[in-house]
């Protein structure tokens, strides 16, 4: 009646300030990706080399270069995020309170306008977040598996060799050990009954450390079977959970009961995940 | 000018990768160990421990190896108090 929803409304300067703030945010996103691209190509060899050269038991020297790199690479995320929030979200809120009402014919078309708008920029964001996945992913796989079945094989033969070489430090008698050790461990003379301390070498207590990686290795045929899945089949993780417990137990024999409620914690986080 | 930016990311990635190889390692260096046998003799009296009379005490003496009470571990039985 008093003519409130015809009234004319236009705004060409937020028009194209939403147009040049849309291409600014691509061309930053295009320019961040190309340099991420770059260091991650570039990185990849010398992440190699450390990885080959790097004579610690834990891979501490690669781990440094690796944290580094991926520091760089969360870097320019936060630097995106910040931006995004910034110049396009903060934005979005600011042009919306300045056009008119939604309910309103004119209201209504430039809501879809900004709309629009908002979501050109957070699907290139989309974009450049699974670029910037993919890149950290290929920096943590650029080393490639170890080989954990040999060095466990390895160290199964240097025990067989040593296993009835010590003797009690007390009497002399000569001790046996019946079974693998992967820490230090009180063993009986079976002589004079008294309490030597068995230390395992370096490589054994590093069958410890890697068993589970070495269990993933060997039941990673079932895992790929599961991730392949598409929806994801909660019974092949479960498949795959099972075998892969069963090979840490059979490293760690003494672990099997601890490895048992790990196990059922992952079961709980599996229904967790899959839940309907 | 991209030959110039080309070799500031080879300049840091090489500048990277050396700090990485030299940075000390938090808990310092592993020197890689033979498997070995030892045994703690009685500082008090210098008797061998004795597994019958448990880990905690000398069997001998008396002295106290250690106060804590040993609880069922993987290697380690509650038996083995003294």
């Amino acid at each position: 009646m008093f003519g409130f929803f015809n009234k004319k409304y236009d705004n060409p300067a937020l028009l194209e300030e939403m147009k040049t703030r849309q291409e600014r945010w691509f061309a930053f996103l295009d320019k961040l990706e190309a340099r991420m691209l770059e260091l991650t190509t570039a990185a990849i060899p010398g992440l190699k080399e450390i990885f080959d050269q790097d004579t610690d038991p834990y891979k501490r020297a690669h781990s440094n270069m690796l944290q580094g790199l991926l520091g760089q690479i969360n870097h320019m995320r936060q630097k995106a995020n910040d931006i995004q929030e910034e110049q396009i979200i903060d934005f979005v809120y600011q042009a919306e309170a300045t056009v008119p009402a939604v309910t309103s014919t004119v209201g209504r078309d430039y809501h879809n306008r900004i709309m629009n708008f908002r979501m050109a920029c957070l699907n290139r964001h989309y974009i450049f977040d699974e670029k910037l996945n993919k890149c950290m992913q290929r920096l943590q796989q650029a080393a490639g598996e170890r080989n954990l079945e040999a060095a466990y094989q390895e160290q199964l033969r240097a025990f067989e060799s040593i296993r009835d070489k010590f003797s009690c430090q007390q009497c002399g008698g000569n001790i046996t050990i019946e079974k693998m050790f992967f820490i230090d461990t009180y063993v009986t003379c079976p002589f004079c009954h008294s309490q030597n301390t068995f230390s395992p070498s370096t490589g054994a207590r590093m069958v410890l450390h890697d068993a589970r990686a070495l269990a993933e290795q060997r039941t990673a045929h079932l895992r790929r079977a599961y991730e392949e899945s598409n929806p994801r089949d909660p019974e092949r993780e479960k498949v795959y959970l099972r075998a892969m417990i069963d090979e840490w137990s059979k490293i760690i024999p003494d672990m099997a009961e601890e490895n048992e409620k790990f196990y059922e914690r992952l079961l709980r986080e599996q229904s967790f995940h899959h839940f309907k | 000018m991209a030959e110039e930016k080309d070799n500031k990311l080879l300049s840091y990635l090489e500048r990277l990768k050396q700090q990485a190889a030299t940075q000390q390692h938090y808990g310092g260096d592993i020197t890689p160990e033979k498997a070995k046998m030892d045994m703690r003799d009685c500082p008090k009296c210098g008797a061998g421990r004795a597994f019958e009379k448990g880990l905690t005490a000398c069997a001998y003496c008396g002295f106290v190896f250690m106060e804590v009470k040993l609880t069922d571990g993987i290697n380690i039985k509650k038996e083995n108090n003294s």
